[in-house]
């Protein structure tokens, strides 16, 4: 599975950090930057979560799959993972979890191939041990099936052996660097195996293999999690949580004052920003400002005018980012701007190339007259007659980026260029206009959904769309830029974290020295609960702020 | 009457099928139903999908082979939850009818009780008030409103008077743990009045309008000239020409009510037509959209023909043919 897509059409917000700001004793303006602290708890109780959307199914490996709010509320509590993130010297890290007995031993090859060696403990909630047969049955079934929403990585798995059912050997046709994300997600073959997946998964299901069960899942209602009496881990200390679906943002904050939602992870959006601000008594809060999610500037590199590397510089130096950033964020204590298109859940890929990008008008001049270009009336620039206007573009209706978009516009105004806003709707922005490069500068958000590094997915000359390719592909800015395909295979393919480092950051470098894109800000998450819970509240940048729902509890 | 009826109801079928096709050309042409499969990780995923729904063929193609499996008796899949429609469409529909039943009964009595006052009493400080209300309920956004009551009612009364719970609860219809018939009602005050005071803002002004017009008509001017009592004149002979178009008027709101709660089920978060229809547009679930406008079709024109039949019951000068 790839761990980076682009986030755009769905609108959704997401894969938040551990690393925190904590508040306490009311959320509102200026979060004071702490360590959460855990909250001693007792056994039992419950407690209702308001949840802003609605999976559309809960069958994890179909097309259907897509909703983040399903991995937060129902895959990640029930479904078994291989491998999750961990902070491991201060920098996210991909660590076994205890489905495993012992880490995996890899074989470079050729063929790579990676053993699995499973707990004896590790069962499904029938009681049913977790077998290398489960390996085989996930696999295959998103290597073969049909309505599969991403084979990326398995369609390189070749076979997958079972000498015994805790030892599974899975092999690679080729080298395959990222093969600890896959499995981030057991199927129980016992269960499943001949039968038809879709339909027995796709609206809850009864089984578990996580320390959560779902007892139910009221559509457009709530879904209702009680604890995995089987789990082998840390088990649940709540006997019931309740996700409220309640997309409506002022609704949902009124019934969070109210006491009828417990906790609320809300769309780091204007309005919920304005409400946080306006304080929250009895509440408190985790503000995470180093999230998976990157928002940022897409020059279109085959476009002009961004075709010219002296253009691109010049704007990305007309740009106060930081100033943008703290008008953005700046009421949830987050005012720094993004320095490299790794996010903080790749971070120990990533340089800080793009830092040398700060406000300077005096490289703005020198660049843009060494381009030919001469500032005409009304502080314009002109060359050949033309004016340096050019159109950036997002999706209608989200307001965090219009208000950026008329940010830039101010900013780039003051500097000589002239902005014109084109945003339409998101699916004909990502299905139409971006995919076949009818663009000139885009403002979207990129998602990191696991700590291994996955540029290629985003910049390598392969992955931009074509009409040949049918316009599938992420690299919509078009970048093609000599070197960096064979640093960003080298990153994709090493089996070597420290080729893997180095290679990132010389993409990350080359990215920088040609201003091929600009990174804005990396989007803050915020978890808010009312004091009647405690526990260890944090969130995790892969699995949403319930990763460790099963440690939450009500306050002593 | 029957003739009447079947003629009616044999007109609609060509009607609705031709707005069902529009419907499907139109948001097949603007949503995209593999939205949010770009973009993402495997670009192999948009031709797998598009396989499986049949996307790569030509529209009327696909409509063809969606009504050919809906006169079968299957309402077909859902291109965003990849499960059954009719089991999306019939429980959003049983939740709105709650709202527009309590909603539509609220508003007609008070709507009639309001109406029949202000054109007795026309141009009185009470009528003047009324119409002022009523403007102001026509002028408020549903979205609004439904904050505003949501603050007035329930958020402000619990820290007033230092609750645990407020007054009235704005979540869904029900509690998370189900709760009884008192649950159900706390669920439900704040959702029906936000359809209420709306629907009561333009009825009372219709039933006033409607009143006086009947109040200075010939018959009431004979009645009152023959020594009848006021308030017979106004129960017994206005009122009930009133309530002809009254009732043909409700009832044809009620219709098109099924499909038009979008922004109060959005706030109170209630899973009712509206928001399935919302749901289902912003995923070009058109799978999902065309079933649904034949349902609120069909509402629309049982309403319809309804509120024609009531109208003929009412008023003994109309006769159906």
């Amino acid at each position: 599975m790839s761990t980076r897509i682009r986030l755009g059409a769905l609108g959704l917000m997401a894969l938040p950090l551990l690393t925190t700001a904590c508040t306490s004793g009311g959320a509102g303006p200026n979060p004071r930057t702490s360590p959460s602290t855990a909250v001693p708890v007792r056994q039992g109780g419950s407690i209702v979560i308001g949840a802003e959307q609605e999976p559309d199914c809960t069958d994890w490996i179909a097309s259907c799959a897509t909703s983040i709010w399903g991995t937060y509320i129902m895959d990640v509590p029930t479904i078994p993972r291989v491998f999750e993130p961990k902070k491991v010297d201060g920098k996210w890290a991909p660590v076994a979890t205890n489905v495993l007995a012992s880490e995996p031993e890899v074989a470079a090859g050729p063929p790579q191939k990676v053993t699995y060696r499973i707990n004896p403990a590790a069962v499904w909630s029938d009681k049913k041990p977790i077998t290398s047969a489960d390996f085989r049955y996930t696999a295959l079934a998103i290597r073969d099936g049909k309505d599969v929403l991403d084979r990326t990585g398995y369609s390189h798995i070749t076979k997958v052996d079972t000498p015994d059912p805790k030892t599974a050997v899975v092999t690679f046709d080729t080298p395959y660097a990222n093969w600890k994300h896959l499995f981030s997600g057991l199927l129980p073959q016992h269960l499943l195996d001949g039968k038809d997946r879709g339909a027995l998964m796709k609206d809850g299901y009864s089984w578990s293999g996580g320390p959560w069960k779902i007892e139910s899942w009221k559509k457009g209602v709530s879904v209702v999690l009680v604890p995995n009496k089987n789990y082998w881990g840390d088990k649940p200390k709540l006997d019931k949580v309740t996700f409220q679906f309640t997309a409506d943002t002022a609704a949902a904050f009124q019934a969070f004052k109210t006491g009828q939602l417990d906790a609320l992870y809300p769309t780091p959006q204007l309005d919920s920003i304005d409400q946080i601000k306006n304080g929250l008594p009895n509440a408190n809060s985790v503000v995470d400002p180093e999230s998976g999610n990157l928002e940022g500037l897409w020059f279109n590199n085959a476009k002009a005018p961004f075709d010219s590397v002296d253009f691109r510089k010049a704007v990305s130096y007309a740009l106060d980012r930081k100033a943008i950033v703290t008008r953005l964020y700046g009421a949830l204590g987050v005012t720094k701007p993004a320095q490299s298109v790794h996010t903080p859940l790749v971070g120990k890929y990533g340089g800080t190339d793009f830092a040398r990008y700060t406000l300077d008008q005096a490289k703005v001049d020198s660049l843009m007259k060494g381009d030919g270009w001469a500032k005409g009336s009304g502080g314009i620039w002109e060359k050949a007659g033309k004016k340096a206007t050019f159109t950036v573009s997002t999706m209608t209706g989200n307001k965090r980026r219009e208000l950026t978009e008329q940010i830039l516009q101010e900013q780039l105004r003051t500097a000589g260029f002239e902005v014109t806003i084109d945003n339409t709707s998101a699916a004909d922005l990502f299905a139409n206009k971006v995919p076949k490069g009818n663009f000139q500068l885009g403002l979207w958000t990129l998602v990191d959904t696991f700590p291994l590094p996955s540029l290629e997915a985003s910049f390598s000359s392969s992955a931009i769309p074509t009409a040949k390719n049918g316009y599938a592909g992420l690299n919509m800015s078009r970048i093609d830029l000599p070197g960096l395909d064979k640093a960003l295979n080298t990153a994709a393919s090493s089996l070597d974290d420290s080729t893997r480092v180095e290679a990132s950051r010389k993409a990350d470098k080359l990215l920088a020295d040609s201003a091929a894109t600009l990174p804005l800000d990396v989007i803050p998450n915020v978890l808010l609960w009312n004091k009647k819970i405690g526990g260890p509240l944090a969130v995790d940048p892969a699995r949403g702020p319930f990763w460790n729902l099963a440690q939450w509890g009500l306050a002593r | 009457m029957f003739t009447y009826i079947a003629r009616r109801l044999l007109y609609s079928i060509p009607v609705v099928f031709v707005a069902s096709f529009l419907l499907f050309w139109a948001v097949r042409t603007v949503f995209d139903p593999l939205a949010k499969l770009r973009g993402g990780p495997d670009p192999g995923a948009i031709a797998r999908v598009t396989e499986r729904l049949g996307l790569d063929r030509s529209i009327p193609e696909q409509y063809w082979r969606w009504l050919a499996s809906f006169a079968t008796g299957d309402w077909g899949v859902s291109s965003r939850t990849t499960g059954p429609v009719l089991r999306l469409i019939l429980p959003a529909l049983g939740t709105t009818l709650q709202l527009i039943v309590w909603g539509v009964l609220l508003a007609a009595v008070i709507a009639l009780a309001v109406g029949v006052y202000s054109a007795v009493r026309q141009y009185s400080a009470g009528d003047l008030a009324f119409t002022g209300l009523s403007y102001l309920g026509i002028a408020m956004p549903p979205f609004w409103l439904g904050l505003i009551l949501i603050q007035f009612l329930a958020a402000w009364p619990q820290e007033l008077l230092g609750l645990t719970d407020p007054p009235l609860y704005f979540v869904g219809l029900h509690s998370p743990d189900g709760g009884g018939p008192l649950d159900y009602l706390r669920h439900l005050v704040l959702p029906v009045l936000t359809l209420t005071i709306g629907l009561v803002a333009s009825w009372s002004r219709f039933t006033r309008a409607t009143m006086l017009e009947a109040l200075t008509s010939e018959y009431v001017r004979t009645a009152r000239a023959k020594g009848v009592p006021r308030r017979r004149i106004v129960v017994r002979h206005a009122l009930r020409t009133a309530l002809g178009p009254f009732v043909s008027v409700t009832a044809v709101d009620a219709g098109l009510l099924f499909g038009g709660l979008v922004v109060t089920e959005q706030i109170f978060a209630i899973q009712g037509m509206g928001r399935l229809f919302l749901d289902s547009l912003l995923a070009g679930d058109v799978f999902v959209l065309v079933p649904w406008t034949l349902v609120i079709a069909v509402v629309v024109i049982v309403f319809n023909l309804l509120a024609d039949l009531a109208y003929a019951v009412l008023d003994p000068r109309v006769r159906l043919r």
